[in-house]
């Protein structure tokens, strides 16, 4: 266990988890970034699990393909990506090219960064991105791609003091959290990313950064360090009290003070038909997205009784403010999902936020969920967001209660004859 | 090394687990890092399983790499204490495959007793999905198959029916309607529901059925030689190959019969294989001899699959629907000989073997058959030229996993296919009114294939990123377009829809040819006598 202030204490356990590595976050990169191609070299295995998990058979041009490692490719001593690098620049002209590590040439221990170096052209930057799962869960290969941009962020001069908000949002929201932030007095200096290669924000010494997903504090540091930004250390802004916290302490960041308890108050009040259904409920988050942290402290202010809120990793650091909100709370940090199963079948949780492979296994054991993977594709930010955040626990819950009750006879026998 | 896209066949690992995950008791473990068990939403969103497949990962980080550790004992006894399994199948992935472990020496430092534990290490670059789980099935069946008394009535075994095996279960329960109807009884299905015992049982029984060339004939040929266990190969599909699979099973059945001095089984009047028990078992052979089915004999079919499907698929459109087959392939390169045999003489050229999809595409683009009999990549590929698809084979998308009785096999089979050749086609009669008088007012359904643009940004808000769910958008992009003038467009215009694309590519072809850079009314006009349309 380790201890934090207030000796909020937080389990460890030994991650088996059912999880996707760091290569999913291409699905979701390649989107926001649109000069770019995302090139990850691997196996048949990399390439399956992004056709079957991403659905990329969708797309006539993926903007993303495998440079695939057959047999043949292991005894050599360095792969030769220049053909690929070729029929990618030929077929889709991008401004820049993401190079990601998979497990296989890990373990080979190819020589990414020099690789990366060796493919790059003044026109066309190829950029190295840890994604590989011996190391990155899920969301975090999108920390590398974040870091692995940096050298393109314009270094902003001193004493030019703006905001740039850390992680990858759709324009939607994006345009949302810049006004919210111009209409408190703060200047805007953009986000990282932004959704052209050569758009990507100015970062310097007074620049303030303020990370909108919970799972980039690599790149947060490592921009403090390169470049001495600061980096807001708040709440995340889901929910109306994350909201709140988030925006207050922004603005302090600029001298501005406000007080948005008000408008708080305004929020949970439009939600207020969510939050009592949502009170008393038993909710266990099974680790997936490492959006957990957040998502529970929300559901905890809202009133429900997060049972287990586990995520795949938690950094004391990053994540102290909202570590703190959750005192209290069950906090695992790399769970075993062994023993979540024996945990959730003992506890009978209400609510069960669980990744896609879990999901519907859970819902043949009777217990209601939602799938972790939505709120990374939902605009659940801000203020604009909280209707949309508190529906999306409650939804589930309702559409359950509108269904006959469950009946394995009628529902189940017979689907899955090896369960039974 | 070359740039993938999309593959056909899944890995090692995926071929594993659908064996495993078909039967009872039986658990396995991947020693591999993170994400590795992405398969496992395969099953729990595309079979949607109400339970936890038998799947568990022994977590390799690169931490423990450097340290020297594995988990591997530990996730062992994990799974050993939590789920009770009678078997354990432990399985390398691509990167743990290249560590060179002794996976039997830490599966010993688990504790747990030999007999329990199964390590299946092939190499995972050279094998891939289908021959893997061929592979574990026939390692299952010598493992546990023994000798034993026959059932005193006939029996039959049906191997190679395997987790999210194209339309697995409407196919079993149609191969079970014709057993039953000839009162003969299934001794084990496997591995579909099979538990280690029912693997025991196998050869008590007096045949078996294996009728996946991809799945289970291995498993079958080993328990021939070994048990003198008579096989049928065959996959009925169609309806004369169902009867013929029919007779030759009444057959072989009869003949153990002999020996063993019990009656024969005769053959039944046909109705008392249909669904009501008083009509034709298909309606296939009435509905291919009607005036209505004339025009499908100058119909082009183009068939792409695996194995058993594509030859099937092939033998079906000609033999018993009559359209021409103006190609065939699959992307099983160790079945193409198999494949090649059974379609001679039906194929003009050779067969295509690849397993790129992009050579398909072209092939597809260049031909433009009427029909194409595919998997889910040749429906897309298709969808962009217009062309009529039907999916006959994995790997298969999450509209080929419904609820309804859809068999390929047997005479219902036979039916659900002529419905889906007869629904993807353009109609006959209908498309020679359309062709004589023009477009009939069905514009629409042009314009609504178009995708629109927002649909095809999931990063929206309400873009799911999940298995195979997301919204099925395909992106047209043209390249090198030849220019139309307004007039030869608007004559264009008059030429039904749904050949309007073939007539603009054979057009523009045809212009360039020439060495015009426009199409004018006039090249359209030459186009036209050129190429008789």
């Amino acid at each position: 266990m380790m201890q934090l202030s207030r000796d909020i204490q937080v389990i460890k356990e030994d991650n088996v988890t059912h999880s996707f590595c760091g290569l999913a976050c291409v699905g979701w990169m390649y989107q926001k970034i649109k000069d770019s191609f995302f090139l990850v070299l691997g196996t048949h295995t990399c390439a399956h699990f992004l056709q079957n998990a991403l659905g990329m058979m969708i797309f006539a041009k993926p903007r993303f393909g495998i440079a695939l490692m057959e047999e043949g490719d292991l005894s050599k001593n360095e792969p030769t990506l220049e053909e690929i690098i070729r029929e990618i620049k030929a077929d889709h002209n991008p401004s820049v090219i993401f190079l990601l590590s998979s497990c296989t040439p890990e373990v080979m221990k190819v020589d990414f960064k020099g690789l990366a170096h060796l493919l790059s052209t003044d026109d066309v930057p190829v950029l190295f991105v840890p994604a590989s799962g011996l190391v990155y869960n899920f969301t975090q290969a999108e920390d590398s791609v974040l870091s692995a941009l940096v050298p393109f962020c314009p270094v902003a001069p001193a004493g030019q003091k703006s905001v740039v908000f850390l992680g990858s949002v759709n324009d939607v929201t994006a345009d949302d959290l810049r006004a919210e932030a111009e209409a408190l007095g703060i200047s805007v200096g953009g986000f990282l990313p932004e959704s052209r290669f050569d758009k990507m924000p100015a970062i310097g010494p007074d620049t303030v950064l303020a990370p909108i997903q919970p799972y980039l504090s690599r790149v947060a540091v490592k921009l403090a360090r390169e470049r001495g930004a600061s980096v807001l250390h708040s709440l995340f802004p889901f929910g109306p009290d994350g909201t709140r916290a988030f925006w207050e302490d922004l603005a302090r960041e600029f001298g501005i003070t406000v007080n948005l308890r008000d408008r708080e108050k305004a929020a949970w009040e439009k939600i207020r038909n969510q939050t009592e259904l949502l009170k008393g409920k038993k909710v266990f988050l099974t680790a997936d997205t490492m959006m957990e942290l957040p998502l529970a402290r929300f559901l905890h202010s809202a009133g429900a009784d997060v049972v287990e809120c586990s995520s795949a990793y938690i950094n004391k650091k990053f994540h102290a403010r909202e570590l703190e909100a959750l005192d209290g709370v069950r906090v695992v940090e790399q769970p075993n999902f062994h023993r979540q199963l024996e945990d959730v079948r003992r506890i009978q949780p209400d609510l069960i936020i669980t990744s896609l492979m879990t999901a519907n296994p859970f819902v043949g054991n009777g217990f209601v969920v939602k799938w972790s993977m939505e709120f990374m594709l939902m605009s659940i930010h801000s203020w604009s967001g909280v209707v949309t955040l508190a529906n999306m626990f409650v939804s589930p819950l309702q559409r359950r209660s509108k269904l006959p009750a469950f009946d394995r006879e009628v529902w189940l026998e017979g689907v899955m004859p090896s369960a039974e | 090394m070359r740039l993938a896209f999309w593959l056909y066949e899944g890995t090692a690992l995926h071929g594993i687990s659908r064996v495993t995950n078909s039967m009872k008791g039986v658990h396995t473990v991947y020693h591999a890092p993170q994400g590795d068990d992405y398969i496992t939403a395969t099953y729990t969103m595309l079979e949607r399983t109400p339970q936890f497949p038998g799947l568990s990962i022994s977590v390799v980080r690169g931490r423990d790499l450097a340290q020297g550790v594995s988990r591997l004992p530990a996730t062992l006894q994990q799974v050993d204490h939590h789920y009770n399994p009678e078997l354990i199948v432990i399985a390398p992935s691509c990167s743990t495959a290249l560590l060179q472990e002794d996976l039997h020496q830490l599966a010993a430092h688990s504790g747990l007793p030999q007999e329990k534990i199964l390590v299946y290490a092939l190499n995972p670059f050279r094998v891939s999905e289908n021959e893997a789980a061929d592979g574990l099935l026939t390692e299952l069946v010598k493992r546990y198959a023994v000798a034993q008394e026959k059932t005193a009535q006939p029996s039959v075994n049906l191997i190679g029916f395997t987790s999210l095996g194209f339309h697995l279960r409407a196919n079993l329960t149609s191969i079970r309607r014709m057993l039953q109807t000839l009162g003969i009884a299934v001794n084990v299905v496997a591995p579909w529901g099979a538990s280690i015992d029912d693997l025991r049982k196998l050869p008590a029984a007096w045949l078996n059925i294996a009728p996946y060339r991809e799945i289970g004939t291995t498993a079958a040929e080993y328990l021939a030689e070994t048990f003198d266990m008579p096989a049928l190969y065959e996959a009925p599909i169609g309806v004369e190959p169902t009867l013929a699979w029919l007779r030759s099973l009444i057959e072989k059945l009869n003949a153990a019969g002999v020996e063993r001095g019990v009656p024969p089984i005769a053959m039944p009047k046909m109705h008392a294989f249909s669904l009501d028990g008083q009509s034709a078992p298909s309606g296939v052979p009435w509905f291919a001899r009607t005036a209505d089915m004339e025009s499908f004999s100058n119909k082009r079919a183009f068939v792409f699959g695996d194995a058993t499907h594509t030859v099937a698929l092939v033998k079906f459109l000609r033999d018993e629907l009559g359209m021409q087959i103006i190609g065939a392939g699959t992307y099983l390169e160790r079945h193409a000989d198999w494949v090649r045999k059974e379609l001679e003489g039906y194929l003009p050229g050779a067969l295509i073997v690849t397993d790129k999809f992009q050579d398909v595409a072209q092939i597809i683009d260049d031909q433009m058959p009427d029909l194409v009999c595919g998997t889910q990549m040749e429906r897309h590929s298709c969808r962009k030229l217009d062309v009529p698809c039907m999916v006959v084979c994995p790997p298969t998308h999450i509209e080929n996993h419904l609820l309804g009785y859809y068999p390929f096999f047997g005479f219902d089979g036979a039916d659900v296919i002529a419905d889906r050749v007869y629904l993807s086609c353009k109609l006959g009669l209908e498309k020679h009114l359309i062709d004589f008088f023009g477009d009939a007012g069905l514009e629409y359904e042009q314009s609504e294939a178009s995708p629109s643009p927002e649909e095809s940004q999931p990063s929206g808000s309400n873009g799911h990123l999940s298995p195979e769910l997301t919204a099925d958008v395909v992106t047209i992009t043209e390249e090198g377009e030849m220019k139309w003038s307004d007039e030869a467009e608007t004559m264009l215009k008059k030429v039904p829809f749904f050949v309007r694309k073939k007539v603009r590519k054979n057009t523009e072809t045809f212009a360039r040819g020439n060495g015009d850079t426009m199409v004018s009314v006039e090249v359209f006009r030459q186009a036209k006598e050129s190429l008789g349309g």
